[in-house]
């Protein structure tokens, strides 16, 4: 990179993440879930086994720490000490966060992680050598690797029909993560290029959001303002980019937050807190 | 030493010239469409026998049939497809009845069954290709004209012209594609083509 360079295009090179820092997005896909309404009933994570041919890798390598959901419920509970203990778990749907700022990406050391115009984080599997870095780089451990081939164990001879076409089976050694079902995302774009009109909010649905019975999981393009998800997003006043200063909680409606938001790494999903009856 | 006589030797050149000439124009090659910038790369493929010996030239060539016409899924979508029988039986029904091919035919027609055509351009399950959109860009796109669509099928699929049953003539791997892509501004993000 020249002087020159620098000089001439300084304001491209100074152009801050909001307006998407060195790259030249075409869409932004993003997420909203509202965890008030989320009942944990883990259908999304069902509901991406299904969509994404992952294999159910059995109790002892569950146990081992080698399970392969993409989409994960995590349970958090309150301390015994706490208010109401009785209450139950919190729920929170965790899957790949879609930084913008990834951390896995620099760190893999064939390219096999990067980001995609449309400001996902592309895993390549062919490309990937199973280093597992950007598995230990990854701040929501949304990241995972077969350690097996399970072609054969988790479908056996009737059970391969089920599996789904658009995408590859993944064999031992590779790392597979989350992708916003980038094949329902290419299908549409497709017939959306097949029809001749611009990709509107709704023609992409993943299979978490299309599953979830509440309707909890909001899915759309926050490059589009009159996108569900970009409402959703600008309503709790959470923005691309790093976190400039401490949100104040004036408003109880405002619940928007993004999970570690605090390292800047730029997530692309919303999560709406839960309202407690307590706090009510 | 043998006199060669004049009536001789007229023969013996326009033998000579016959030889050099005629396999240049039975086997000319097809025209690259303008438009194009062509792959590049040549692969011989392994023979894939088919359980009716169909001649794709005798369609093609003699009877200038268009490529999307039996294979009318590749303009929307994104295999090209085989011809279901009832697309053969349309014509052969009628024509040319007496063939043992044609017979075979039949005799797969009558009992209700499809003969099992294999397949040869086989890309691997992780690539995602589309005919649909090349078929977009190249002919429907550039206003080319689709009674010669063979010419862009062809950049892919060797002169399937000159064939009987189909070979692999291109290597279609990752580089004819790239460097095909580069050429001709097609996407060059992974996850365009791999899933």
């Amino acid at each position: 990179m020249s002087l020159k360079n620098i000089l001439e295009n300084f304001s491209y090179y100074r152009r801050d993440a909001e307006a998407g820092g060195h790259h030249e997005y075409e869409h932004r896909f993003a997420m909203a879930i509202d965890l008030d309404i989320c009942t944990g009933c883990n259908a999304c994570s069902t509901a991406c086994y299904a969509e994404n041919n992952l294999p159910v890798v059995g109790k002892e390598r569950f146990e081992a720490g080698q399970a392969m959901h993409w989409l994960r419920v995590e349970r958090y509970w309150d301390e015994i000490e706490g208010d109401y203990p009785e209450q139950g778990a919190k729920m929170i749907p965790m899957m790949c966060q879609q930084c913008g700022a990834a951390t896995c990406e620099p760190v893999c050391p064939v390219a096999a992680t990067y980001h995609t115009p449309d400001g996902l984080n592309a895993q390549v599997y062919n490309r990937c050598i199973g280093s597992r870095y950007c598995s230990n780089n990854c701040p929501f451990r949304v990241r995972y690797f077969n350690f097996w081939s399970y072609y054969e164990d988790s479908w056996p001879e009737p059970l391969r029909m089920q599996l789904n076409p658009d995408l590859s089976v993944r064999d031992k050694g590779v790392m597979e993560k989350c992708t916003f079902c980038i094949q329902r995302i290419r299908n549409a774009k497709d017939k959306s290029q097949r029809e001749e009109r611009p990709l509107v909010d709704g023609d992409i649905i993943t299979a978490c959001a299309q599953a979830c019975p509440t309707d909890a999981i909001v899915f759309g393009d926050t490059m589009d303002p009159e996108s569900r998800v970009s409402k959703a997003w600008a309503k709790h006043q959470i923005h691309r980019g790093p976190v400039t200063a401490k949100k104040q909680k004036a408003d109880e409606e405002i619940r928007g937050y993004r999970v570690f938001d605090e390292l800047n790494v730029d997530p692309s999903v919303m999560y709406l807190e839960r309202v407690r009856d307590t706090e009510v | 030493m043998k006199i060669v006589t004049l009536k001789q030797l007229v023969s013996m050149s326009l033998f000579a010239l016959a030889v050099v000439l005629l396999p240049a124009t039975s086997f000319a090659e097809l025209p690259v469409p303008s438009h194009i910038t062509p792959p590049v790369g040549e692969h011989v493929g392994e023979d894939v026998p088919q359980p009716i010996e169909f001649p794709h030239n005798r369609h093609v060539k003699d009877m200038k049939i268009n490529c999307m016409y039996c294979h009318t899924y590749a303009r929307r979508s994104k295999v090209a497809g085989i011809p279901p029988t009832s697309k053969c039986m349309g014509c052969h029904k009628m024509i040319a009845t007496e063939k043992p091919r044609i017979q075979k035919l039949t005799e797969y027609w009558e009992k209700g069954e499809s003969p099992r055509w294999k397949k040869v351009h086989d890309v691997p399950d992780y690539v995602h290709f589309t005919h649909e959109k090349h078929i977009k860009k190249f002919v429907f796109d550039a206003d080319f004209p689709v009674e010669d669509v063979q010419q862009v099928c062809g950049l892919c699929h060797g002169e399937v012209r000159e064939m009987t049953v189909a070979e692999k003539k291109k290597p279609l791997n990752m580089g004819f594609c790239q460097r095909c892509h580069e050429a001709n501004g097609g996407p060059g993000d992974c996850w365009k083509c791999h899933k």
